[in-house]
């Protein structure tokens, strides 16, 4: 003989679903949003993958390219690395790095290390002296992420030879919390 | 300010990712079952305190969890509708000695392991099982047929 269901047990919602329909179709969706952020991932959408962005003075007196992720995730460590390439002699080369680049971010290495370090409109800007033709000046900087920040920033780098400015790099960096 | 909303999104998050992953697979603890919950006690604390190594921070963190706790209790208690969203509801996996398969397979349950609990409820057969229910808090109840 067939014995009653136990309490609070209701057959129609506790054995045949009804009323329950989004309990067939949530967790599935669920799951499929939950599986599509490590595919996200795998194409570096939070980081810290480097890209490489190239600038070339219109006169062709110097070229930097800068190697560095475009976005990263709070509390991580990233390298960012200038390439300059001279094609005449830059007599004093300043790269100046915009406010953006040092902003709730902690600069852990300078890289050679330059001659002097000072602010200039709000950035910093690294003395590094002379860059003979035909030379490549390789300068690393080592960052981590101070860990409230979150967001984006303008990281823009300009490279002057003294107060002429030769050519501007313009980037942002996208923080996820 | 930052732990409040950092503990507020981990815990909803994986209470989802609980959710997902299902009531039964919790309470099994098979080895695999471990793994998860293992790495993700370690993966939840460097996102919800990173470099914050006070005490306040501690403090900030675990008041916020028992808080949204408590919080998530009470409306659990008050509403039988909230209640069916945050913990699920029982599944009736036999009737009368029958295997309902539908229902099996949507728990993720194999007769295997079904047979296996019945044998821990004392029932060498599942056949002589007049109700199986999978509670919400992923145990299965065996209620063996009267002689």
């Amino acid at each position: 003989m067939a014995s009653a269901a136990p309490d609070q047990i209701d057959l129609r919602r506790h054995r045949d679903w009804e009323g329950r329909t989004y309990e067939r179709w949530l967790p599935n969706v669920l799951f499929g949003l939950i599986c599509i952020i490590p595919v996200l991932a795998l194409f570096n959408v939070f980081g810290q993958a480097p890209e490489v962005h190239k600038v070339a003075n219109p006169n062709g007196a110097a070229t930097l390219e800068l190697s560095a992720p475009t976005t990263v995730r709070s509390g991580l460590i990233f390298q960012a690395r200038f390439d300059i390439r001279a094609r005449r002699e830059i007599k004093d080369a300043v790269l100046v790095l915009d406010s953006g680049w040092l902003e709730s971010l902690t600069l852990n290495t300078t890289e050679p290390s330059p001659a002097n370090e000072k602010s200039r409109n709000g950035g910093i800007a690294f003395d590094l002296g002379d860059i003979p033709a035909g030379k490549l000046w390789r300068q690393y900087l080592e960052f981590q992420v101070n860990p409230v920040n979150a967001g984006s920033q303008s990281q823009g780098v300009t490279l002057y030879d003294g107060n002429v400015p030769l050519l501007h790099l313009n980037r942002d960096l996208t923080i996820w919390p | 300010m930052d732990l409040v909303f950092r503990a507020l999104v981990l815990f909803a998050a994986v209470y989802v990712l609980l959710r997902v992953v299902g009531r039964r697979e919790l309470a099994q603890m098979e080895p695999i079952d471990f793994i998860l919950l293992i790495v993700l006690g370690d993966a939840i604390q460097q996102g919800l305190t990173q470099d914050d190594y006070s005490v306040t921070g501690a403090l900030i963190t675990i008041f916020t969890i028992a808080a949204i706790q408590v919080a998530v209790g009470y409306i659990t208690f008050r509403s039988a509708r909230a209640r069916s969203v945050m913990e699920g509801e029982p599944v009736v996996l036999i009737e009368n000695g029958r295997l309902l398969e539908r229902n099996l397979r949507r728990a993720r349950i194999a007769a295997d392991e079904l047979a296996e609990e019945a044998r821990l409820s004392q029932v060498t057969a599942l056949s002589d099982v007049a109700w199986a229910v999978l509670e919400t808090s992923g145990k299965v109840s065996i209620i063996p047929k009267k002689n």
